[in-house]
C-alpha cells in the first residue's frame, strides 16, 4: 500500500491522463459519434470509411469514437481536430464527404467550411454552438462532455478533472457532502422531483450495516433517450456521482439498473466500471482513503413497471417487478431489505459538479423551486431533434421554437406531449408555461423523465391518448384492480371513439374512470396512466366530439374514419406509380385512363399517398368517409 | 405490543399498535369489503383496492389493509369518495368475472355477493361491459376444480399453496390484463406437484376454486 | 412442444455450464435466465425446471418470471427477428403502418413466428432512434424511415438465402425450424 494521500494519488492519475490526452492533440484526430443514434444512422460505416481513406493515404491520423452531442437530426457526425485549426464538427456524413474531408483537410489544408456544422472552440472564422439560436438557451451542466470525449477511454474524463469530486469528498465528512447536496436542492430527475438530499439523509440515518446505492437507468418512456445518451457518452460522470452518494450515505455496494434493450449502454458502463476499478477509483479503499465501494450492472428484462422503485428492487431480487405499498420507503427497507438510495441517471450526473462548484453555483441556474437544468429528448414534428439541456424555467415555446427551431414544413403546431405515458398533452395556449417540476404539474402534465414529443396538425389527439393508454395498459403489472381492469376499459372506450362508435355518455364515463384509476391505483404507473387522457379531454375536447358526433377525425389519422381518394382533377394519365405501390392491388385504371381506388380492397396503408408525385398530389384522405359518395357523385 | 385507541365510525376501539385497521374493524363487527387480505403477509399486497376508508384529516381514501392502528386514528368506513372508489373497483372486478350465481358452487358463500349486499351494489354488469375472456376451466384434480373465469386474482390460493402447504404448484404468471393463476407451463393441476390438500380451495373467496360435488369436503 | 433428439442434452449441458454446479442465489435468477436465453434463443421448460431446482424455488415461480418480462420467450425465435419500434415518435409517423405491412406480408401477427421459422415479428418500445422514425430493427441492424415499400425491400433481401445457409452448422433452433413445417 502506498502512503500517498488521496490528493496526491488523484493528482498522479490526472497528470498521467492529461499527458496521454496532450499526446493525442499533437496529431489530427477524427472523432466519430457512435452512440446508438449515430450507429443507427450509419456511423460505423463512416468510421470505417475514414480509416480506409486514411490508410490508403498513409496519413498519421487517429480515428476515435465519441458519444452523442445531442444533435441527432444531423447524424452521422464527426469532429475533426487538426493541430493548427479549430476543431470542426461535420454532420450528415456519407462516404463521398468523408473522402473529400480526408483528401482536402487531413491530407491537404482546406477544412471545407461549406460542409462544417459548427466549430467547437471560440474563433473568428466559424460559428460555435453558442452562436446558434439554441445556444442562447442551452446550458450544459451534465451533457457538457457528451460527444466530445471518448467514453471508452477514461483518460479523457480524468484529464477534464474527472473524479476530482471524489478526491475532494474523500477528505470531507459524509455529513458535509450531504449538506452540500441538500443545500443545492437537487431534485430527482426520474420524474417526481423528490429532493435527493432528503432521500440520502433518510438512508444515512436508517439503521443497518449494509446499504446500497442504485442508479435507475430503466428509461422506459417510449419517446425518451436522455439516460441512454448519458450512459453511452459519459458513463464516468454517473459513476462518480454514485461514488459520492455512497460515501455520503455509507454504502459499500451499488448497482446500475440498465434496460437490456440498451446493449451499448451496458457495454460502455461495464467497460467504465472495469477501468475505474483498475485505477483504484472503485473497489477496496478508493484512492487509498479506506473507503470502499464497488459497482455492478444489472440488466433489466423489459418491463416498464420496473422503473418504479419498489418494482425495480424486487426484480433485482429475482422476483416479478410488482410494486409494493409504501411505506416503508427504499431508504428504510430497499434492496434485500437494506436501506437503499435509488436515483435517476441524471440525478447522479449532477452531483460531481455540485461538489466541485458548490450548491450556490447549481442554484444560480434554473428557478428557485427547481434549480439546475432540464434535459429533454426532443422528438416528433420539430426541426432539430435530439438531446437538449436548458435551464429550468425555460418555456416550452422557447424549447420548441428556438432550440428546436420550430415545426417542419408549413404545418401548424398542435401540442407538446411531455412526460410520456405519465404526462400530458399541452396546447398552444400553454406554451408559455415555464418548464419546472411544479408548473408542469399544475398544467396537468409532469416533468417526467424528459421525453418531449412535438405534435402538429396531422396528429390526432384521440389517437395520441389511445396510444399512451395502449402502452400503459400493456405495461401494467396487473396486480391491482384499477390499473389492470380500469386501463383496459379506458382503452376500449377510446378505441370505440376512434372508430366513430363513441357517445357523449361514454366520454363522461371515461372522465370518471380516469379519476378513479388515478385515485385508486396502488403505484404511480396506474395513478398517472390517465394523464394523457385527462389532458386531451381538457384541452382538445372538440376533437373527441368530432369523432363522436360527426364520425370525423379532424387530423385524418384514425383509420376507421378516413378513406383514401384519388382526385380525378389532379391525377395524370401519364403516371402510374400508385398502382404498383399498392400492396393489395386496390388501385385500378378507369376507362378514362385516370386512377381510382377500390375501397373494398384498400387497407389504408398510406403508400399511394406517399408515392404520388408532388406535381400531382392527387391522393387525398377524406373524413368522415361519407364524403366519398359526395365526391364520387360530383366527379362522375 | 402496546395498545392504542382508534375511532372507527365514531366507535372507540382498543387495538394493538401497528395492527392493520382492516383487521381491527372486522374483529369488532365492522365490515369493510376486502378480497386480497391475509393477515400473515409481511407486506399486504393491497391489490384488490376494495378496503378503502376515509381517514380524518386526509383528503384521499386509503386502503385499510395497509393502515397501521395508531393512537387517536379516526376513520370513517363510508364517505362519498370511499363509496365511489369501492363501487368502481367492484364493477371493474365484475367485468372480468363470469356472473352465473345460480349455477355457481360458491352461491351464497361468495365474498362478491357479500360486498354487494353490504354496500348495496348490483350483481350485474353495469358501466363496464363483461370482457368475455373466459379461459378454460381445469377439472383434472379428483376432488376440486379451477374455473379461472371466476377468479378475482386475490392471490389467497397462492398464499395457501406456497406459504401454508409449501407445495409450489400454483403461482401468478404473465403480466397486466393477462395476469393469472397458473401451474408451471400452464399444465393441468393433476400434472403439477399439487397433492390436493384442498387448502387453496378453502382460501378462495369466490367460486373459482371449488370442491367437486362428489368429493367429501367443507 | 416436443424436443427433438439431442436437444434435451444440449439444453441440459448449456444450463449446467451456466450454473456451474454452484447453488443459485435467488437474486441471480434473472441474470441466469438471460444467459440461458442468450445461448439457446429461448427458455425451454426443461431449463426453467433445472434453474428452479438450483435456486430452491418452485418451477412455477420461474415460469412467473419468464412470462412477466418482455425479454423472455418460451418458444424458439425465427431465424430473423423483426422488431418494429412502437415508441411515440415512430408510432406518430407510421410505425403502426409498418407493423401492419409486415403482418400482411408474413401472414402472422406481432409476437408470432412464421411457420417456416424464418421470421419472428415483435413490437418494441422505443429503441432510441426517434430521429429516424419509423424504425425497424432487423436482426441487429436499425432500419430508418420504413415505409410499406421498404418493408417489401427488407423481406426481399432475405429471399433465396435458404440455399446459401444450408451447408452451415446449424443451431438447435434452426434444426427445429426445418423439422417443423
Ligand atoms: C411506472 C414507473 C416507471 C418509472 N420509470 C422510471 C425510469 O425509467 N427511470 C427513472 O429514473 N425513474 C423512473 N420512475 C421513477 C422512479 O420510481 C423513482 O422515483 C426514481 O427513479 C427516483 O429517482 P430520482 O429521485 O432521482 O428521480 C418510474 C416510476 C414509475 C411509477
Ligand atoms: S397501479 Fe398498475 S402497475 Fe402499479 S401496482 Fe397497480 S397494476 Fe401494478
Ligand atoms: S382462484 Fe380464488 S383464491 Fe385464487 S386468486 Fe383466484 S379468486 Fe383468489
Ligand atoms: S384488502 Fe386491502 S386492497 Fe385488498
Amino acid at each position: 500500500m502506498s502512503t500517498a494521500t488521496v490528493a496526491e494519488q488523484y493528482r498522479a492519475l490526472r497528470q498521467e491522463a492529461a499527458a496521454a490526452v496532450e499526446a493525442l492533440k499533437q496529431k489530427p484526430v477524427v472523432w466519430v459519434g457512435t452512440a446508438t443514434c449515430g450507429v443507427a444512422a450509419g456511423a460505423l460505416k463512416i468510421k470505417e470509411a475514414f480509416e480506409q481513406e486514411i490508410k490508403e493515404r498513409g496519413l498519421d491520423v487517429a480515428v476515435l469514437e465519441t458519444g452523442c452531442m445531442g444533435h441527432c437530426y444531423a447524424e452521422p457526425m464527426a469532429i475533426i481536430a487538426k493541430p493548427g485549426h479549430v476543431p470542426l464538427c461535420y454532420g450528415r456524413l456519407d462516404e463521398g464527404l468523408v473522402h473529400r474531408l480526408v483528401v482536402d483537410f487531413l491530407d491537404g489544408d482546406d477544412p471545407g467550411y461549406e460542409y462544417a456544422l459548427v466549430a467547437l472552440e471560440p474563433n473568428d472564422l466559424f460559428p460555435t454552438f453558442s452562436d446558434f439560436p439554441r445556444g442562447v438557451y442551452e446550458e450544459k451542466m451534465i451533457l457538457e462532455q457528451c460527444g466530445f470525449i471518448d467514453p471508452g477511454n477514461m483518460d479523457h474524463y480524468l484529464a477534464r478533472d474527472g473524479y476530482a469530486a471524489v478526491a475532494k469528498i474523500l477528505e470531507m465528512k459524509p455529513e458535509e457532502v450531504l449538506a452540500e447536496v441538500k443545500a443545492a436542492n437537487l431534485r430527482g430527475r426520474g420524474g417526481a422531483g423528490f429532493p435527493a438530499g432528503e432521500k440520502w439523509e433518510a438512508c444515512r440515518k436508517a439503521p443497518g450495516e449494509q446499504k446500497y446505492v442504485i442508479c435507475n437507468g430503466d428509461e422506459g418512456d417510449p419517446g425518451a433517450f436522455m439516460d441512454r445518451g448519458l450512459l453511452e457518452s459519459d458513463p464516468h460522470r454517473v459513476i462518480e456521482g454514485m461514488i459520492i452518494c455512497a460515501y455520503a450515505v455509507g454504502a459499500s455496494r451499488g448497482y446500475l439498473y440498465i434496460r437490456a434493450e440498451y446493449p451499448k449502454a451496458v457495454e460502455r458502463v461495464e467497460g467504465a466500471i472495469a477501468r475505474a476499478r483498475e485505477k483504484g477509483l472503485l473497489g477496496q479503499s478508493i484512492l487509498g482513503s479506506g473507503f470502499s465501494f464497488d459497482l455492478e450492472v444489472f440488466q433489466g428484462s423489459g418491463a416498464f413497471v420496473c422503473g418504479e422503485s419498489s418494482a425495480l428492487v424486487r426484480s433485482m431480487e429475482g422476483k416479478m417487478g410488482i410494486p409494493e405499498v409504501r411505506p416503508p420507503r427504499l431508504a428504510e427497507s430497499g434492496f434485500r431489505g437494506c436501506p437503499t438510495v435509488l436515483n435517476n441517471v441524471k440525478t447522479f450526473a449532477y452531483v460531481p459538479a455540485i461538489i466541485m462548484k458548490g450548491a450556490d453555483w447549481f442554484r444560480s441556474t434554473g428557478t428557485a423551486g427547481s434549480p439546475g437544468t432540464a434535459v429533454f429528448s426532443l422528438v416528433g414534428k420539430v426541426n432539430n431533434t435530439g438531446l437538449v439541456e436548458v435551464p429550468m424555467g425555460t418555456t416550452l415555446r422557447q424549447l420548441i421554437f428556438d432550440v428546436g427551431e420550430g415545426i417542419p414544413g408549413d404545418k401548424k403546431f398542435k401540442a407538446a406531449q411531455i412526460g410520456g405515458p405519465s404526462g400530458g398533452c399541452l396546447p398552444e395556449a400553454m406554451l408559455d408555461v415555464p418548464i419546472d417540476f411544479d408548473s408542469l404539474q399544475e398544467a396537468g402534465a409532469i416533468m417526467g423523465s424528459g421525453g418531449l414529443v412535438v405534435l402538429n396538425e396531422d396528429d390526432c389527439m384521440v389517437a395520441v391518448a389511445r396510444y399512451f393508454l395502449e402502452f400503459t395498459q400493456h405495461e401494467s403489472c396487473g396486480k391491482c384492480t384499477f390499473c389492470r381492469l380500469g386501463t383496459r376499459h379506458m382503452l376500449d372506450i377510446l378505441t370505440d371513439i376512434s372508430r366513430g362508435k363513441g357517445s357523449l355518455e361514454s366520454l363522461e364515463l371515461l372522465q370518471e374512470l380516469c379519476e378513479d384509476v388515478r385515485d385508486g391505483s396502488l403505484c404511480n404507473l396506474g395513478k398517472t396512466a390517465p394523464n394523457p387522457v385527462l389532458t386531451t379531454l381538457r384541452y382538445f375536447r372538440d376533437e373527441y366530439e368530432a369523432h363522436i358526433l360527426e364520425g370525423r377525425c379532424p387530423s385524418l389519422m384514425c383509420k376507421d374514419l378516413i378513406v383514401y381518394y384519388i382526385e380525378p382533377k389532379k391525377c395524370s394519365k401519364l403516371c402510374n406509380v400508385c398502382v404498383g405501390s399498392c400492396p393489395t392491388e386496390a388501385i385500378y385504371t378507369r376507362d378514362d385512363g385516370l386512377k381510382a381506388i377500390n375501397q373494398e380492397k384498400c387497407v389504408k396503408c398510406d403508400n399511394c399517398l406517399k408515392t404520388c408525385p408532388v406535381e400531382y398530389n392527387a391522393v387525398i384522405k377524406l373524413s368522415p368517409p361519407s364524403l366519398l359518395a359526395e365526391k364520387e357523385g360530383k366527379s362522375k | 405490543m402496546s395498545k392504542v385507541t382508534v375511532i372507527i365510525d365514531g366507535r372507540e376501539i382498543k387495538a394493538p399498535a401497528g395492527r392493520k385497521l382492516l383487521w381491527v374493524a372486522l374483529e369488532n363487527g365492522i365490515y369493510i369489503p376486502n378480497l386480497c387480505a391475509v393477515e400473515e403477509y409481511a407486506r399486504p399486497p393491497a391489490s384488490c383496492r376494495l378496503c378503502f376508508v376515509q381517514v380524518e384529516g386526509r383528503e384521499k381514501p386509503v386502503t385499510s389493509c395497509t393502515l397501521p392502528a395508531a393512537d387517536g386514528l379516526a376513520v370513517q368506513t363510508r364517505s362519498p369518495r370511499v363509496d365511489r372508489l369501492v363501487r368502481t373497483a367492484f364493477e371493474l372486478l365484475l367485468s372480468d368475472h363470469r356472473l352465473q350465481c345460480a349455477s355457481c358452487p360458491a352461491n351464497r358463500a361468495c365474498e362478491l355477493q357479500k360486498i354487494a349486499r353490504e354496500r348495496k351494489l348490483k350483481l350485474r354488469y353495469g358501466r363496464f361491459p363483461y370482457l368475455q375472456r373466459e379461459p378454460a376451466p381445469d377439472d383434472s384434480p379428483q376432488t376440486f376444480a379451477f374455473d379461472p373465469s371466476r377468479c378475482v386474482l386475490c392471490g389467497r390460493c397462492i398464499w395457501a399453496d406456497q406459504e401454508v402447504a409449501k407445495i409450489g404448484a400454483i403461482g401468478f404468471s404473465r403480466r397486466g390484463i393477462n395476469r393469472s393463476v397458473t401451474t408451471f407451463k400452464d399444465v393441468a393441476l393433476a400434472e403439477s406437484p399439487c397433492n390436493e390438500c384442498g387448502l387453496c380451495v378453502k382460501a378462495c373467496p369466490v367460486g373459482a376454486l371449488y370442491f367437486k360435488k362428489t368429493a367429501e369436503s367443507k | 412442444m416436443e424436443l427433438l433428439e439431442g436437444e434435451k442434452e444440449q439444453i441440459l449441458a448449456t444450463v449446467d455450464a451456466i450454473l456451474n454446479n454452484q447453488p443459485l442465489q435467488k437474486d441471480r435468477l434473472i441474470p441466469v435466465l438471460q444467459r440461458v436465453q442468450a445461448e439457446l434463443g429461448y427458455l425451454p421448460g426443461l431449463a426453467m425446471e433445472k434453474i428452479a431446482a438450483a435456486a430452491g424455488v418452485s418451477a412455477v415461480e420461474v415460469y412467473g418470471l419468464a412470462t412477466f418480462y418482455n425479454q423472455f420467450r418460451l418458444n424458439p425465435p425465427g431465424k430473423h427477428q423483426l422488431k418494429v419500434c412502437m415508441g411515440t415518435a415512430c408510432y406518430m409517423v407510421g410505425g403502426q403502418i409498418a407493423l401492419e405491412s409486415f403482418e400482411r406480408r408474413l401472414g402472422i401477427k406481432e409476437g408470432e413466428t412464421t411457420p417456416d421459422r424464418k421470421f419472428s415479428l415483435e413490437r418494441v418500445a422505443c429503441v432510441g432512434c426517434c430521429t429516424m422514425a419509423p424504425v425497424v430493427v432487423v436482426d441487429e441492424n436499425v432500419e430508418g424511415h420504413v415505409t410499406p415499400t421498404r418493408v417489401d425491400g427488407i423481406l426481399l433481401s432475405f429471399e433465396g438465402e435458404e440455399g446459401k445457409t444450408r451447408g452451415e452448422a446449424k443451431s438447435p433452433a434452426a434444426v427445429e425450424s426445418e423439422a417443423k413445417p
